[in-house]
């Protein structure tokens, strides 16, 4: 269908040119939320049909297929489907290169579909709509951008450009510590994306491929041993903290919570369903395929980072009596897995790490949107000031129950599979310190259940006014439906993303230097 | 040879000398002031179409110099559009700016003519040459300074600038003095050989030249607001007419670089292992300082003005890194902090013409008043801050990515430090650019819609379209830079 179509750029763009759109609207601000839905359903759209149109176990006759390059020894880079490669910058060897393979597609389909959802979830905005509007396409395009670019300096590029509509979003729509919160979550994410900025110059010019193409690193790297082993630890270890800090893991998780209580709903969709997968797109696709050693060389401390974000990430939801903040809190806990599954090193594990990523981005946004709900309905997220709100919001309670099971592991669902296998992977691998992330399983189950009980079950509260609470709206209930839907089908069937993930994985796997050969 | 010979290769300065000439007549004759600034910008458009279809065009190329003292090739030329597209900016802004005041034929005349002795500076290849450019510019630049004379702060601006400009060129004539001793020549293309010769031939010439060099730094530093020599920058940007602060900031400012990458790179490389050491430490200390009190400034021009500081510390990395890359990637941060910096002020300046203040907070609200202003002063702010897809983003990341692989070859190892320093300033200096932002679309001010006049709009739009275009599609301009830089034939070419 889109052999020889630049369909990747075309769904990039249209964002982009729906925020020009949106932008430009001027006295008919009142259409922006139509203008956005429909050039972000379009991106969805198309992006759904690539998902299904790209062949799974990829083969020449693929569409816009472009083989990386093969070792006679075996190993190499991904293979992409919807290739497009333009000269951009010449006389610095930068290229506008854009492709998608098994490990970017769910993450590509899941920033359109989070996208829409978000915007129709945002319809009441009534708070200067156009730039609301406008800065969600715009976020859309840079998320959309990273995980599809395949030329550091464009990858560095869209990266750095979703910082900008999310600062935005904290600051102009946020809560009370909105300034704070803006500031802190720009700078600090900024700083982790100079250590890659600085990690992306030093791998330039060590590997004298004078491109900045990933696969012409990754071929200096792997198959003219370019990089020796100091270099790509303290490389590997560059990018590790940048990618890191957007993940994120302990003990660079300290912007999160700030950000995410301050955010709007729709902003704090978007960062934990969008922004948090930057941070493990990064290390699939660039770290450990670029620097096999030194991720090899820095394997424990890896685990142990994502054991600690996943142990102590769920300690601190325990304690927290907003809401939404434990659901921020939840995150890190969450994402530790992929961590976790990354640092096996096992095809399982990263399999289920880049799995647990689509399946957080589903249920974290089901249960940002529902605090969202809360709040608007009941005017505070505060925990011991709710109770009993099944009887009042008896859909917003069911649809919130579903969520927070999703989330914490329930058979079935979707993080169940995920999480299931990343522990699994870590059992093969480490024997028996699986005992530690598999703590954390029961304190999960531990703060969800307790906060349903406290603020859905028991007797209706009597601190806030009661009266006026109201059910979800028709544009809150069908983005969170949806997702419900999507969860139960790839908790089901999860083979359904499997597939798409294991074949490029494996070319991850047999990286000879990941396990310490040459 | 006869005088008409002579005066060939100095075509663009004697035009731009004529139409400074005969401005202030015309300010007798013209009863709208405003057509004067279309008077002043006849010559600099021209020239700006006749470089650029030079440099990226190819469409003609300017014959050999006629003269020893001067040489217009691909380095020089870049540094002229740098100053002349300036000077259009800053004369597009001017008219309503100083709309009220007095002796506008005047003004005009002498943006010209500090235009003229920065291209003679831009071209020069002779110490004596790149010193009367200094100079001829540094007395125009000091009037301009002082334009609204009855103003206190204006007048305190000229006489700071006066007499800090005056210090250091007597500080940097003296330098030439010791190289001209040591060396026997001022010229910059026979100077490398002459000194080596001088080192083989006499001895202690070495020390002797190395007060020379420190001698250098500190003049030269001063036209650049080097710390520790940088005081006098923000007192005379804030107290001089706005579109001046931009001229300074974004014009003069580079007239210095010129000259310092010309002696330090070109005339005295010979001696770089005694100098490079001190230079990066102070590019580190120029940018850290910059920002660190850039942080606490209450007032824009000030904020700015530091924010350039921090910025010259940028472009400082170019010089001990020392390859042809490093030079390139110091060249097009010069020509894209020409239009960020300029187009910063001239939003300030469209704020002044409208009558409202130059404090932080006056930009409160301002994303309602003017969506206009407030887009393109984020635009700007966030390009110096680095961010892509915007042009400072591009400079900053040649920049930077030189002294990493001058860090790799050919060495020595800590230069990879400036780079370090660079991208943590650069995060740094985010922290003050974002919190303008903060008060333009987050804070709530003095309501009532703010129309910036079509003027100064205009010149805006220019910086803002080349801060933009020059990030998205940098390659032309990197090609020119790189191409530029092969003039440094000594240096080692630095990129893989």
């Amino acid at each position: 269908m889109f052999a020889g179509v630049p369909i990747v750029s075309i769904i990039i763009l249209l964002p982009l040119i729906g925020a020009l759109v949106t932008f430009g609207l001027g006295r008919f601000e009142r259409y922006a939320k139509y203008v956005a839905l429909g050039f972000s359903l379009a991106a969805l759209v198309l992006s759904i049909l690539v998902g299904l149109e790209f062949i799974v176990d990829p083969d020449p006759t693929a569409p816009g297929y472009h083989e990386g390059f093969r070792d006679p020894r075996g190993f190499g880079f991904f293979n992409f489907q919807y290739y497009e490669e333009y000269t951009w910058i010449e006389s610095l060897g930068i290229s506008y290169i854009v492709g998608l393979d098994g490990i970017s597609l769910p993450l590509f389909i899941l920033t359109t579909l989070l996208s829409t959802l978000s915007i129709l979830f945002s319809w009441d905005t009534t708070l200067r709509p156009k730039e609301y509007f406008g800065l969600m396409l715009v976020l859309e395009v840079g998320v959309l951008g990273v995980f599809s670019a395949l030329d550091y300096f464009l990858f560095y590029v869209f990266w750095e450009v979703v910082l900008i509509p999310m600062y935005f979003m904290i600051g102009v729509w946020g809560g009370p510590r909105k300034d704070y919160a803006a500031i802190k979550f720009f700078i600090y994410t900024h700083v982790a994306s100079l250590a890659i900025l600085i990690a992306i110059m030093a791998m330039y010019f060590q590997s004298g491929s004078g491109s900045f193409s990933m696969e012409a690193i990754a071929r200096s790297s792997l198959q003219l041993d370019a990089f020796g082993r100091t270099f790509q630890i303290v490389a590997f270890g560059a990018l590790f903290f940048g990618f890191g800090v957007k993940v994120p893991m302990v003990p660079f998780h300290t912007w999160l919570p700030d950000a995410h209580v301050e955010a709007p709903t729709a902003g704090s969709v978007l960062l934990a369903g969008l922004l948090l997968k930057m941070g493990g797109y990064g290390i699939i696709r660039v770290a450990i395929p670029t620097f096999p050693t030194g991720a090899h060389e820095l394997q424990i401390l890896m685990a142990v980072i994502a054991v600690v974000s996943i142990l102590y990430g769920a300690l601190l939801c325990l304690a927290q009596t907003d809401l939404k903040k434990m659901v921020a809190y939840s995150s890190i806990s969450h994402m530790g897995f992929v961590l976790l599954g990354y640092a096996t090193f096992t095809e399982l594990g990263m399999v289920a790490g880049v799995f647990q990523m689509f399946a957080h981005g589903l249920v974290t946004a089901v249960l940002f949107m529902m605090c969202g709900v809360v709040q608007h309905k009941c005017g505070t997220r505060e925990i011991p000031l709710l109770g009993g709100l099944s009887k009042k919001m008896p859909a917003a309670s069911t649809m919130m129950t579903i969520g927070f099971l999703a989330s914490l592991g329930l058979p079935g669902l979707v993080s169940f599979a995920a999480e299931f296998m990343v522990l699994a992977s870590m059992f093969q691998t480490w024997a028996f310190w699986l005992f530690l992330p598999i703590l954390s399983v029961a304190v999960t189950a531990g703060y969800y259940l307790w906060a349903l009980q406290r603020s859905m079950f028991g007797p209706l509260t009597d601190k806030i006014d009661t009266a006026h609470v109201h059910d979800v709206s028709w544009y809150e209930s069908i983005p969170v439906s949806l997702l419900l839907v999507l969860i139960a089908i790839f908790g089901v069937f999860p083979f359904l993303i499997f597939n798409f993930i294991s074949p490029a994985i494996e070319i991850v796997t047999s990286l000879p230097g990941l396990l310490g050969g040459a | 040879m006869s005088v008409l010979n002579y005066l060939e290769s100095l075509i663009p300065q004697l035009i731009l000398l004529a139409f400074a000439l005969v401005l202030p007549a015309f300010d007798y004759l013209l009863k709208d002031k405003r057509f004067l600034s279309g008077i002043a910008l006849a010559p600099l458009i021209a020239l700006a179409a006749a470089i650029v279809s030079w440099l990226f065009f190819g469409l003609w190329t300017p014959p050999a110099s006629t003269i020893p003292l001067i040489e217009l090739d691909t380095f020089s030329g870049l540094f002229m559009l740098v100053f002349v597209s300036v000077g259009i900016v800053v004369v597009l802004s001017s008219p309503e700016f100083i709309r009220k005041d007095r002796n506008q034929g005047e003004y005009y005349a002498l943006i010209l003519l500090a235009i003229t002795g920065m291209t003679l500076v831009a071209e020069g290849n002779d110490l004596f040459m790149l010193f009367v450019g200094l100079e001829i510019s540094g007395i125009a630049s000091f009037a301009l300074s002082g334009f609204r004379k009855t103003e206190k702060r204006s007048a305190e601006a000229a006489t700071k600038y006066f007499i800090v400009g005056g210090f250091s060129s007597a500080i940097t004539l003296f330098a030439i003095s010791i190289v001209y001793g040591v060396a026997g020549t001022t010229n910059l293309n026979i100077m490398g050989t002459a000194l080596d010769a001088a080192f083989t031939g006499l001895e202690g010439s070495e020390t002797f030249l190395l007060l020379g060099v420190v001698l250098f730094m500190a003049g030269l530093g001063f036209k650049i607001a080097m710390v520790p020599f940088h005081m006098w920058a923000p007192d005379v940007y804030e107290g001089a007419p706005t579109p001046i602060s931009g001229f300074l900031a974004a014009a003069s400012k580079k007239m210095g670089f010129a000259a310092f990458f010309k002696i330090f790179l070109f005339g005295i490389v010979v001696s770089k292992g005694d100098w490079e050491v001190a230079v990066g430490a102070l590019a580190i200390l120029t940018m850290t300082v910059g920002n660190l009190i850039a942080v606490s400034q209450t007032n824009i021009k000030r904020m700015l003005a530091y924010s350039s500081i921090a910025q010259a510390g940028y472009i400082l990395i170019a010089l001990p890194v020392g390859t042809q890359y490093a030079i390139a990637g110091g060249l097009f941060h010069i020509l894209t902090h020409a239009f960020m910096k300029s187009g910063a002020f001239m939003v300030v300046a469209a704020m002044g013409a409208i009558a409202v203040g130059e404090r932080l907070e006056d930009f409160k609200g301002l994303s309602r008043r003017s969506p206009f202003l407030a887009i393109s002063m984020t635009l700007f702010l966030l390009s110096l801050a680095g961010i892509p897809p915007l042009a400072g983003f591009a400079s900053k990341f040649v920049i930077f990515s030189s002294a990493v692989y001058g860090s790799i070859s050919p060495g020595p190892e800590w230069l990879v430090w400036l780079a370090i320093a660079g991208v943590l300033n650069s995060a740094l200096s985010l922290y003050y650019y974002a919190r303008v932002i903060k008060y333009m679309y987050m804070d709530k001010g003095p309501t009532g819609p703010l129309k910036p006049t079509p003027m100064i709009a205009s010149a805006i739009v220019v910086a803002l379209v080349m801060t933009v275009v020059l990030g998205v599609y940098p390659d032309p301009v990197i090609s020119a830079c790189r191409e530029a830089a092969e003039l440094f034939s000594g240096l080692p070419i630095g990129l893989g």
